[in-house]
This record gives C-alpha cells, structure tokens and sequence, in this order.
C-alpha cells in the first residue's frame, strides 16, 4: 500500500506504508513481552512527578523545535499552525 | 496514563466515598433543623429560636466544604537567538484546574515578537522585519475512572497568518492502569495572506478576503503507554497528519539556474554569487497541494534513585519523500529536596524533500525568453532539505514551596545550544541558536 502522493510525480522515493505497518507491529510486540504487573501500591517511584508523561520543554522549546525541524509528530493535538519559517 | 496525578495525591477519596460523605452531611442538615423544631415546643422564645438560628448558621458558614481541586498556573519568558540574524522573546502563562472528579481545564496564551534579518530576506533586498505572532489554547477533559475524554481548541495570529484549529481525545486504561491506550484526532484551518510588497514582509497587509491561501490539516493520533516495571514507563505513539492546501510562502523567491552552472553551485554560496550567476527569473516558491505525514515515536521513563532518566526517538517519513529520525535524552538529578538538575541532549537528522534542489534548473528549449520551463515544484526553505541538528543543554529546578510541599512553588531556568549543518543549500551552510528559558510555576 503506498500513499497516492506527490513524491511518484516528482521522481522521488515514496516511503511505503508497509515499513510503518512492520515498526508498529515490532513496537506493540516489544510492548507486549515488556512489561510485567505492577500493583498500585508498588508503584512509588512511577509516581515521581519527573515520571509524569507530559513534555518537560517549555512551549517555546516545542514551538523552536517543530520550525527547526522538519519533522512532525510525538507532540500535543492543540499545536495550531503558523507561518513561522 | 496520568500515573503521576492519581499517585501525587494518593489521599484523594474515591467518587463513593465522596457520595458517602455528602449523604451524610445532607442527613445531619435535615436533623439538625428538626432538633431546633422539637426545642421550640418547650421554653424557648422566637427570639431565642433566631438566635440559636443565626449561631447554627454561623458555625456552617466557618465550616465550608473543603475545596478539593488543584489549581496550577506557571508563566514563561523565553528568548532566542541565532547566526541567521533571527531573534524571538517569547512570554507566555498558562493555568487549569484538575477537580477531585477527573475534570479538568487548561488555558494557556503566548505572544512570538520575532525580529528577522535572515539570509533568506538579504537575498530579496528587504529590510529587517519584526512581527508578533499571538497563540492561545483552552481545553478540557473529564477522566472519572478509567475512561476519559477531552476536547480542544487553539487559534494563532499573525499580520499575514491566521490557525485555529479543535481537537478530540479519548482514553482507556486497562488492567489498574498497567497499560493505557488513547486516541484523538484533530483539525485545523489555516488562512495565509501577505504583507509589504514584493521586497518581502512589509506593516501593510493585504485583506485575506482580496488574498489569501488555504490550509486544512487532519491528524490522527493513537497510542499505547505502559508500566514496564515498578520504576519505568514507556510509550509508543503515531500520528498520520492530512494536509490539504498550497503552504508556499508568498515572500519566498526561488533563483534558478542554467544547467551549466546549478551543477557547480557550492554549498553556502553566498547571495552575491549567487545573484551574479543565477538567471534573470525568479519565481516564487510551489510546493505540492497535499502531504501525508506519518510519525511513530517511543519514549522511556526510569526512575533510579535520586535520578530520572527520559528517553524519545522519534522516526518519520512523509509522501513529499523527507525521512527523518529525532532523538532525545534527559536525565534529571535530584540534588536535595530544594533542586533538579538535568543535561539535555538532542539529535535530528533528516534527508531532503524528492524535490528539494539546491540549485534548481531553468531550461529555455526554444531560446525564446518568454518560455521558460520552470520545475513544477521547487522551495527555499531549508527544514525541506537535508540537515541535520545536534542540540545540548541543561535546565534547573528550584522548588520553593513550604517545607512539606516544596514542589507547590517552582522556579525553572533552562539553556539550550543548537548546531545545524544544511548540507545542500544555498547562502547557509549552518546555523547555531540559543533559546533560553525562565520559568515561575504555582500549584494549590
């Protein structure tokens, strides 16, 4: 399955959906075989507030990082769009 | 997987209990009306019942309902800086409310004040600009037990730039919060116009209802975190983002080249090179009308003792052909009570866009100057081309609460150096930034 884009009329290398398919696949799998239960109450050092799962980067950290970078993604749903670069 | 929230506040009591211990307090309001009602039958006056009345209510309103929810508010000054020429302050606050229930509600505002000189604004004889973009984002979410939902919203302005955008999120957790998987999906409208002249950003702005381009954007967004074990955390997300629309800058001249010279154009040539040898057309940037962007990324939490060691790679690829993977690594120490101190580290690497060109080329086939065949595509802007981003910091903490909460009160400084190779690009070779950040946070 390969996404109907750009990239083919361009004479570029369009990446595949399959490779994304097989990294989830091996990430969920690895998952899988990871983790162990851990009670609630063992779970004094999770609680950690250094442990919490939101981004320790200010929103000028996330905000230089996303114009820096080409890249996107692993951030938050609420970033809204800019015509920073 | 909020781990954090229900563990920080472990002596929350359950939803039950809580409608237990109102029941009660109903029931002791009703009683207690019906003593005052049997002790008027005997010796006392109405007087004596008003007063002993006007006590009763006196001694509830000293003894309101506990107020339960965390309130937190923090603000922000952030500065940047780089070799480019380009610097931006950055103040922001943010507050929310996390109710004893599972709601809460998050409210946050920054204000961009960019001034730009940039090589890419040299090459087009403009002068220096300055702009103030101005972002803001209110959400909710309600999370009772084990399954929560959220909503979103977001808007950004600029003179020449307008993004707002809602969002939805769902959550599960399973097997007493061992794992967690979530959902959300989001959409944004973006509206670009155009200010100044053809030199490039200019005080005056173009109506968007004379000029303007569209840009819509879905993202999709799925996930799964679980416990590893009694001390770590991990994650694993993708995002697919959907976007429709013409995002070619307005300002954004592109020099094109015979194909004679594009081939011996070196890498950070400079704008009077370049101009002395590019051809006589200039036209503006065109980038593709859609793009798919898809990202998978896994993070890793560990908790030793006395430290705490984060981790983030990030892989992604798009349909515009530009492949990129980021890392991240943080490992905060705690020093005391009082402090933490944490080294950063970040490495971006990414190849270029299939179009992207350094040089792109101009054919005239039929010699005739009004003919020119310009490449369908074609961009100047380098986070399109290939490049690759080292950055290093550290941040400190400085927890100046009251002893037994030294965390309600939170002072934050961090420093980060960026180091950018361009490695097919005209007029920069590399840049090097500094962003610096100041932070006051409050918890209650």
């Amino acid at each position: 399955m390969r996404f109907g884009g750009v990239a083919s009329g361009v004479g570029g290398s369009a990446p595949t959906m399959d490779a994304r398919i097989v990294w989830t696949c091996m990430l969920v799998a690895l998952a899988g075989v990871a983790c162990t239960h851990v009670a609630p109450y063992e779970r004094g050092k999770l609680a950690h507030p250094m442990m919490t799962a939101d981004d320790l980067a200010g929103p000028a950290a996330a905000h230089v990082l996303a114009v820096h970078e080409g890249a996107t993604g692993g951030g938050s749903l609420s970033e809204s769009g800019c015509g920073c670069n | 997987m909020q781990l954090t929230a229900s563990a920080r506040r472990p002596s929350r009591p359950c939803l039950p209990s809580l409608v237990a211990v109102a029941a009660l307090l109903v029931a002791t309001a009703e009683v207690q009306p019906a003593r005052g009602s049997d002790s008027s039958d005997t010796d006392q006056t109405s007087t004596a019942r008003e007063e002993g009345s006007a006590n009763r209510k006196k001694a509830e309103d000293k003894s309101p309902l506990e107020d339960t929810a965390t309130k937190h508010a923090s603000m922000e000054l952030a500065g940047y800086s780089d070799s480019d020429h380009v610097t931006v302050v950055t103040p922001s606050i943010a507050a929310g409310i996390d109710n004893v229930s599972g709601g809460s509600l998050n409210a946050s505002y920054l204000v961009d004040i960019v001034s730009a000189a940039s090589a890419d604004i040299v090459s087009t004889a403009s002068r220096r600009w300055e702009e103030v973009r101005q972002a803001g984002s209110l959400s909710g979410q309600y999370k009772p037990h084990d399954f929560g939902v959220g909503v979103g919203s977001s808007v950004s302005r600029e003179p020449d730039y307008l993004s707002y955008g809602v969002y939805a999120t769902m959550v599960k957790d399973f097997d007493e919060k061992n794992w967690t998987l979530n959902f959300g999906y989001g959409f944004s409208h973006d509206t670009a116009g155009r200010c100044g002249g053809e030199g490039g950003p200019g005080p005056s702005c173009t109506p968007f209802s004379v000029f303007s381009r569209d840009l819509q954007r879905g993202s999709f967004n799925a996930g799964i975190s679980w416990v590893v074990d009694r001390a770590s955390l991990a994650s694993v997300s993708s995002d697919l983002v959907i976007e429709n629309g013409d995002q070619s800058k307005v300002y954004r001249y592109i020099p094109m080249f015979s194909p004679s010279v594009a081939a011996g154009i070196p890498n950070g040539a400079s704008i009077d090179y370049v101009n002395s040898v590019r051809l006589p057309e200039r036209p503006l940037e065109q980038l593709p009308l859609e793009r798919h962007r898809f990202a998978l990324t896994g993070r890793y939490a560990h908790r030793y003792d006395g430290s705490t060691l984060r981790l983030e790679e990030r892989f992604y690829d798009d349909d515009w052909g530009l492949v990129a993977s980021t890392t991240d690594a943080r490992w905060i120490f705690d020093l005391g009570k009082r402090f933490a101190f944490w080294p950063h580290a970040r490495l971006h690497v990414q190849g270029g866009a299939s179009f992207w060109e350094k040089a792109y080329v101009s054919n005239n086939p039929n010699g005739d100057a009004n003919t020119w065949d310009l490449p369908l595509y074609r961009t100047g802007d380098r986070e399109l081309g290939p490049l690759w981003t080292t950055e290093g910091g550290m941040g400190l903490k400085w927890y100046l609460g009251k002893e037994a909460e030294p965390r309600s009160w939170q002072l934050g400084f961090s420093g980060d150096a960026m180091y950018t190779a361009y490695l097919d690009d005209l007029y920069v070779s590399s840049r090097t930034a500094f962003l610096g950040a100041l932070t006051l946070e409050a918890e209650w």
